[in-house]
């Protein structure tokens, strides 16, 4: 019941934080150097034609009423119309969330199992080569840039060894997938086709493992850290003392106590990596959402930058949320 | 196994004792030298890179555009003709110098913010923080990207994205020191004798509160130095032709999917040995912190 009102309450506190967020996109977009209707206008535009597009997207009414529209397009649900492309912000963002969504999950899922395991293997090996090894892959994963590390694995896998399909997207188009949820292997399955299944996983690996580099690295180093602290404390050394069986201390005392930070850890990573996603999507030809967010900031087109900056917020508090929420419930001696 | 050490002198000049702590410290001590090394390493080479390199900056080899390593280019041409290992050398020099930079100048606002709101505290520490909390609610990278396209490029306006981005971290970081600070009795000695509220920030408050910042900045260079090549690879930071390893990396991302890869993997390697050395100096330094505090 208890975390009930918590999560309730902690709703609550979003709706400011978020219309500050709002606000904010808002200004922001607006004080960027550069005019949106320029761009789709061509180069021999008049400045009369440049006022009626101004007019078609409202750009020309006072700030206090493009405001005002934008909230009330809000509150229905509506995010506006593209300057750009001309479409709904909304259809055209819900194609590009899934492609990302599936890239960021399974990253940081194969990243926490992998950082789990490493940590905990290494804090039990302190200070010794094994260890030493670890901190330093943790090291060179924090220091690679990502970017980079996609190119060298593209001339790596596909120039080189010919393994993975070149970087050009998400899923062979011969294969006939009918999109469903925009993040391709999930519909690849839901729709049961076999060969797109096939191709989804093979264009997933390397855009997956350059996410997973970029993103163990800090997981490691606190995992480590946390079990470290575990194992010199008081409460395992009388376990130890005790007699227990190895097992015991591993499952019981050191991987549930350890565990217990992993949440907000991997709230924060989950925020790392959508940031690097806009670069990792970029090497990639992703299609994603941070390459559609990314076009849309050099563009100045105003809704898009507005969504997807709402979104990110979003996405952003509502993952420590959860984290917040998973916490409690691991560790009986948080209170709400 | 307990040892009792002694260092000769330093900081910590009085003996420590460090339980297993010897084969720690010397891990520590071996990772400090190797990224101070490695740093000293690419400094040498931001300062002697004329010396170094037989073509210059941005030197176009007209008649030789993307040639493989070898015979008069060391590490072949990219697709404009200019040098990529005197490039490669070259660009030590703004990466160096814009991720100092903003890392420098965002330690001295985010540490003024941090101390004003930790030692007056009230409304204005609540609004500083509110600030500080609205940044620290996106991506990093995210918020380098805003601002990146709201200041424009240039070396300057790099050096002030990437320093606003890095700043509330450590308002953050001094405010929280400060308050804690304020409560010991050595500040309230120097109040009541007389001591004006700047004196008390100066010279009491602020060297005190520096400590856990002078173990971030040198992980938080490398941070900078990576955001920074990230925004050029974009079109958002440094563009061609001036050297600069992100934007290099940019420019022959196209060329690896034919194979050629001297466009851009010589650039992202000494990004990433440059990025590296900041990485195991700021690792070591926080183990050696870490081990005194214990």
């Amino acid at each position: 019941m208890r975390i009930f009102r918590f999560v309730a309450r902690r709703l609550l506190q979003l709706i400011p934080v978020l219309l500050g967020v709002v606000v904010l996109a808002f200004l922001l977009v607006r004080v960027l150097p550069g005019d949106p209707v320029r761009s789709i206008l061509g180069q021999n535009a008049t400045e009369e034609d440049a006022a009626a597009a101004r007019a078609r997207f409202g750009l020309d009414q006072s700030l206090w009423q493009q405001f005002l529209d934008y909230l009330g397009g809000l509150l229905t649900g509506d995010f506006g119309t593209s300057i750009q492309s001309g479409s709904s912000v909304g259809s055209e963002m819900a194609l590009r969330v899934g492609p990302t969504l599936e890239l960021v999950v399974i990253s940081v899922t194969i990243a926490l199992v992998v950082a789990t395991l490493l940590g905990i293997w290494s804090a039990k090996r302190a200070n010794r080569a094994g260890d030493h090894s670890v901190r330093i892959f943790a090291l060179v994963g924090n220091s690679v840039p990502e970017f980079w590390l996609g190119l060298v694995l593209v001339l790596v896998g596909y120039s080189i060894l010919g393994w993975f399909p070149a970087p050009n997207g998400r899923v062979d188009p011969d294969t006939g997938l009918t999109p469903l949820t925009g993040a391709d292997l999930v519909d690849a399955v839901l729709t049961a086709n076999g060969p797109a299944i096939a191709s989804a996983a093979a264009y997933l690996v390397l855009p997956v493992l350059t996410l997973v580099v970029g993103v163990v690295a800090p997981l490691l180093r606190s995992v480590r850290a946390s079990a470290l602290e575990v194992l010199h404390s008081e409460s395992y050394a009388a376990a130890k003392a005790h007699g227990l069986r190895d097992r015991t201390l591993h499952y019981g005392y050191l991987l549930r106590a350890t565990l217990v930070r992993l949440p907000s850890l991997a709230a924060l990573v989950f925020g790392t990596a959508i940031g690097s996603t806009v670069l990792v999507e970029y090497v990639y030809s992703w299609q994603g959402f941070g390459q559609w967010a990314l076009r849309g900031l050099l563009y100045r087109d105003y809704p898009v930058v507005q969504a997807s900056v709402l979104v990110i917020a979003l996405c952003y508090v509502l993952v420590f949320l959860i984290a917040d929420v998973v916490h409690a419930i691991l560790d009986p001696r948080v209170r709400l | 196994m307990a040892e009792l050490r002694t260092v000769p002198d330093g900081p910590a000049a009085a003996p420590v004792v460090v339980p297993g702590g010897d084969r720690d410290s010397r891990f520590a001590r071996r990772m400090i030298i190797a990224g101070a090394s490695i740093l000293s390493v690419v400094a040498l080479v931001a300062v002697f890179a004329p010396l170094l390199s037989q073509w210059g900056e941005t030197e176009i080899d007209a008649a030789n555009t993307l040639v493989a390593p070898g015979g008069s280019h060391l590490l072949g041409t990219d697709g404009n003709g200019m040098d990529i290992w005197s490039r490669v050398l070259y660009a030590a020099r703004l990466d160096l110098g814009i991720a100092l930079a903003a890392v420098a100048l965002a330690v001295v606002v985010g540490t003024l913010l941090g101390l004003v709101a930790g030692y007056f505290g009230g409304w204005l520490d609540d609004v500083l923080m509110r600030v500080v909390d609205i940044f620290q609610s996106f991506p990093t990278f995210i918020l380098a990207l805003a601002v990146a396209a709201l200041l424009g490029n240039g070396t300057i306006n790099l050096i002030i994205t990437i320093a606003a981005v890095n700043a509330p971290a450590y308002a953050r970081l001094v405010r929280a020191e400060v308050r804690s600070l304020r409560e010991l009795p050595f500040v309230d000695a120097a109040i009541t004798s007389g001591a004006s509220p700047v004196g008390v920030l100066w010279r009491h408050l602020l060297p005190n509160s520096l400590t856990p910042v002078r173990v971030i900045a040198p992980l938080n260079c490398g941070w900078a130095m990576l955001t920074l090549a990230g925004l050029s690879f974009l079109g958002l930071g440094v563009s061609i032709p001036e050297a600069e390893w992100g934007a290099m990396i940019s420019l022959g991302a196209a060329d690896v999917v034919g194979g050629r890869w001297w466009t851009s993997v010589p650039p992202g390697l000494a990004l990433f040995v440059c990025v590296l050395g900041f990485s195991l100096l700021g690792e070591g330094l926080q183990d050696r912190a870490n081990a005194k505090r214990r």
